[in-house]
């Protein structure tokens, strides 16, 4: 037997089996008692071990803040006062007369003073300051120091968009002990747990009235859960309601009790519990909740926005104040009789809360979803894991929150417009990216039209095939050969091509017309497959596959002849990269949404300033510039004008049978890409011009932008031709003719009924068939 | 040339849009069909009877209502004047911050002198000489190809400015010249000195 090998204790030995049969029945009863209650022990033992790492685990993951660029104030700078005080007034500045403290402003007419708060940007950390700030109507015209001393310049603080892990890449809005309002902790303890500081984690007083209330009422009414109990069951996402589960809930309840706090339990649940459902994006916590209901951050909700956020936790879908109004309206102000009752406020105050609306905001906004997506992505490209895992760090990113906001609300307009017009099912969806042309900073993104919607981000992930936006890059590509101008003639005739494969490929115009010999500069801006195939084809494929690498097209594309229809799938964020160094002068910018990671002590991990390389030369760049802008003129996208007469350059692009609408393009400050088109990739039944430039239009017209104007290289002069045979004519020949930019020098055939003025003086009397026979000889040596 | 001809009507036509298109669209809008983008190009062929779907009419834009009485005239970018000569100079704002990155550079702070000017760039984005003096820090930085492309930019943007022009050509053969690529860089010291 066993006891003949081990050595037993003392005690043991001396125990001496009992005789009788009832000593030896008791003996067993009391072995399987020990059994189990040891199993018990383990049982709570391992409980305990799941419950305290998941409970460390959350709590350990203090994700990095995020702010957007600050805005910055200098003499000049085009904010005028109502943009100043909006801006203030986001940054959750309050009027104070005087503004005595930080946090504070006061504004007379045109003229705020302004005490800012403590605050750390990338480069410094800046204590509390008074300033005086004088505006006109043009923008900022005047900034003082608290001793009237003339300041160069000055920043607002930086906005707070979000917190991100970038680790788990899960982004939650954390928040700190200090940063829960009292009235909220107070008034979830009121309605839902009224022991949670005295008992243990589980309250037997509260389940035996739960109990009395149900029996009463006759079904399940109350549920007797702690909120340790809530917190338990959040961490480990199960709704079942058997015994087992229960008890396995309160021996967990129990073990987090005896190891923590009840403020650290409290502030996790504060950081947990379930508030809604957004798309297939669940939102947990009060700080994301205060975003997702109202648009605001927590300590900014008033008394009866507070008591809707407690609430709402009872049933987060059948309460939801946006589908279910009154529901969540008579629940809200049931929850603030609670709060009344239990004198945490007033009764007058509750009364007036009780008649306030619910003031829910619309969705979108706010939150931006898809451009945290990629400042994750950026982070996880740039930054090594272990750095990012560090605790307390802040990121500070390029996002424009006014570009963001005219993007997201010219995206939804114009899409709800779209869908009304024309025979389409279902809906349409779109997406958006801006960048700064000369520092590469991609300052919006907007994933799809419900912008608040942390969902499929298209504006990152929708690979879909760009068309005609390729065609700018075959231009230069061909422009760069230095055997063609603006002023070039191709040829738009039909053509059949013998595949690889064996098929025949026979491309077509749009329009299904021919259009013959046209001037570059007319193929480009009206978008003329026939033409830009010629042309691409003696240019060579693997040149043009160069020149998308060159720009910025991530993976080399195969060269198949219908790479110059733009047969290939990219993202709006790649079609941006892709269109930077047009927008850029022949510089390719790397993008970038992080400017700077600083570490908990303000210390930066590693900066990434702007970058810019030289990829195409910038007269060459700026002969396909200036062809763009007569897109707008001429070309698919005349009619379509920015105010104010701000000139910009862009292409329109649509995929086979219209399944894809885009429109790309630029101004002097502002680079935008617009996506327009169905999920599933059906037939929109819409143009680049009639889908996408509208957006983009709307957007660029909410936006403070510049006209594309550089000035033109000094290797170039500006020739005027005829827009329909390319011949060199007058300016003031009329309508048809328009400048181009060539090379200094370039012979051009003059247009026989109004020659320019200097072949006027040379050529006298040039009889009109020998114009053709220029022409005809400038075209046969072009195309052959 | 007759088909030219016939083209040049249909351009002038539609640069002279404004008053007639105006009324041509609230025509069409007030027809109750909806609204469509502009495809057709001007052609010397007559358009054939265009399949449904394709319905080719000029779009107002967003922004410029059909019904809008006097459609500003269409945006034709101004040939810019011939180079002549400038002098580019810097702001209050974007001076102060050269000042401060230069400190920081006094300093050996390089990293936080190329944040100052990043922040001064995104106020003169197209000042040559912002871009000019983040060149010359990410020269000191020993990081050759950054500033190679910094003052390229520079040059590229310092049209008609003798001085910074030669100023941004020594960087960018400086620069060169670290990458070893020696030859390259003579056209640029070349063009440095004038």
């Amino acid at each position: 037997m066993a006891r003949s090998r081990f050595r037993l204790p003392a005690w043991l030995r001396r125990f001496k089996a009992p005789k009788t049969l009832l000593g030896r029945a008791l003996l067993v009863l009391g072995v399987l008692a020990g059994v189990a209650v040891l199993a018990l022990a383990l049982w709570v033992v391992h409980l305990d071990r799941v419950v305290t790492r998941q409970f460390e685990g959350r709590r350990w993951s203090v994700p990095a803040r995020v702010f957007a660029q600050p805005l910055e104030l200098y003499v000049g700078a085009p904010v005028p006062a109502d943009d100043l005080e909006e801006e203030l007034k986001r940054l959750q500045y309050r009027v104070g007369d005087p503004a005595t403290g930080p946090g504070l402003y006061r504004r007379r007419g045109g003229t705020f003073e302004v005490h800012a708060r403590r605050v750390r940007f990338t480069d410094e950390l800046r204590a509390p300051v008074r300033v005086q700030i004088r505006t006109d109507a043009s923008g900022i015209a005047g900034l003082a120091d608290g001793k009237a001393k003339d300041l160069p310049l000055f920043r607002l603080d930086p906005p707070l968009i979000g917190s991100i892990s970038p680790v788990h890449g899960e982004d939650r809005l954390v928040l700190g002990p200090g940063e829960v309002p009292k009235l909220l902790t107070e008034g979830l303890k009121l309605v839902e747990d009224r022991r949670f500081d005295e008992h243990h984690g589980v309250d037997p007083r509260g389940i035996a009235r739960a109990m009395w209330a149900n029996l009463r009422a006759g079904r399940v009414q109350q549920g007797g859960s702690t909120l340790t109990q809530q917190l338990i069951k959040s961490y480990f996402l199960t709704e079942e309601q058997t015994l087992a589960r229960k008890l396995t809930e309160a021996v967990m309840a129990l073990r987090l009790e005896a190891r923590f706090t009840k403020d650290e339990i409290l502030n996790a649940y504060v950081n947990e519990v379930f508030l809604g459902q957004d798309g297939e994006r669940a939102v947990h916590g009060f700080g994301l909740g205060s975003q997702f209901w109202f648009g605001k951050p927590l300590d900014e909700l008033d008394v009866g926005e507070t008591a809707m956020l407690v609430g709402v936790i009872k049933g987060p879908t059948y309460y939801d104040p946006r589908r279910k109004p009154e529901r969540a309206k008579a629940r809200r102000d049931l929850v603030l009789q609670v709060f009344a009752d239990g004198g945490l406020i007033p009764r007058d105050v509750m009364k007036r809360e009780q008649a306030k609306p619910l003031g829910i905001r619309k969705p979108g906004g706010a939150y931006v979803p898809a451009y945290l997506d990629l400042v994750r992505r950026h982070l996880k490209r740039d930054y090594a894991e272990a750095d990012l895992a560090a605790a307390g760090l802040t990121v500070y990113t390029s996002l424009d929150p006014r570009a963001q906001a005219a993007a997201e609300s010219a995206l939804a307009r114009q899409l709800k417009r779209l869908d009304a017009t024309g025979k389409r099912k279902g809906t349409l969806e779109g997406a958006v990216v801006i960048a700064e042309p000369d520092s590469g900073d991609v300052i919006a993104v907007v994933g799809g039209r419900n912008a608040g919607f942390d969902g499929f981000n298209r504006a990152l992930d929708a690979k879909r095939t760009i068309g005609s936006l390729v065609k700018p890059a075959v231009y230069l590509a061909a422009l760069e050969t230095n055997r063609y101008t603006p002023a070039s003639i191709l040829d738009d005739s039909p053509l059949q091509l013998k595949l690889g494969d064996g098929t025949l490929w026979t491309p077509q115009n749009y329009t299904r017309e021919v259009y013959g010999p046209v001037p570059m500069v007319h193929a480009l801006a009206e978008s003329l497959n026939l033409a830009t195939v010629h042309l691409g084809l003696e240019v060579g494929l693997p040149t043009v596959v160069n020149t998308l690498v060159k720009l910025g097209v991530d993976q080399k594309p195969a060269p198949h002849p219908s790479l110059l229809l733009g047969a290939i799938g990219l993202s709006p964020l790649d079609v941006t990269q892709l269109y930077a160094p047009f927008a850029n002068g022949g510089f390719r910018a790397r993008l970038r949404s992080v400017r700077a990671v600083v570490d908990e002590n303000g210390a930066p991990l590693k900066r990434f300033p702007v970058q810019v390389d030289a990829v195409a030369s910038p007269a060459t760049v700026y002969q396909v510039d200036r062809m763009l802008t007569q897109v707008f003129t001429f070309g698919t996208a005349r009619g379509a004008r920015l105010p104010g007469g701000i000139v910009a350059a862009g292409k329109t692009g649509t995929s086979n049978d219209t399944r894809d609408s885009w429109f790309a393009g630029f101004t002097g400050s502002h680079l935008a890409v617009v996506w327009v088109g169905y999920d599933d990739n059906r037939v929109t039944g819409l143009t680049g011009g009639s889908g996408a430039l509208p957006v983009w239009t709307d957007l660029m017209s909410a936006l403070r932008t510049t006209s594309w104007e550089p000035s033109m290289p000094e290797t170039l002069e500006d020739r005027w031709i005829d827009y329909f045979t390319g011949l060199e004519a007058r300016a003031d020949c009329g309508a048809e003719v328009l400048p181009v930019a060539v090379p200094i020098g370039t012979p051009l055939a003059p247009r026989a009924d109004c020659p320019p003025a200097a072949t006027d003086a040379t050529q006298p009397g040039t009889a009109p068939s020998g114009i053709v026979d220029r022409v005809k000889s400038l075209f046969d040596k072009v195309t052959h | 040339m007759r088909a030219a001809s016939h083209r040049f009507d249909a351009g002038a036509r539609r640069r002279r849009l404004p008053a007639g298109a105006a009324a041509a669209l609230a025509a069409f809008a007030l027809a109750g069909c909806s609204l469509v983008e502009p495809t057709s190009p001007p052609t010397r062929t007559p358009v054939p009877s265009a399949p449904a779907g394709t319905v080719i009419i000029p779009a107002p834009s967003p922004s410029a209502p059909a019904a809008e009485p006097a459609p500003e005239a269409v945006p034709q970018p101004t040939p810019p004047p011939p180079p002549t000569t400038r002098t580019y100079r810097l702001g209050p704002a974007t001076q102060s911050l050269v000042t401060q990155a230069r400190t920081q550079v006094e300093r050996g702070e390089l990293d936080a002198a190329g944040g100052t000017l990043d922040r001064a760039i995104r106020i003169e984005p197209r000042n040559p000489l912002l871009w000019i003096e983040l060149a010359q820090v990410r020269l000191t930085q020993k990081a050759a190809r950054q500033a190679e492309g910094c003052a390229r930019k520079a040059l590229s943007l310092a049209t008609g400015d003798r001085r910074a022009q030669s100023q941004a050509s020594k960087i960018v053969a400086d620069a060169l010249k670290a990458q070893g690529r020696v030859q390259e860089a003579r056209a640029f010291e070349d063009r440095a000195r004038g």
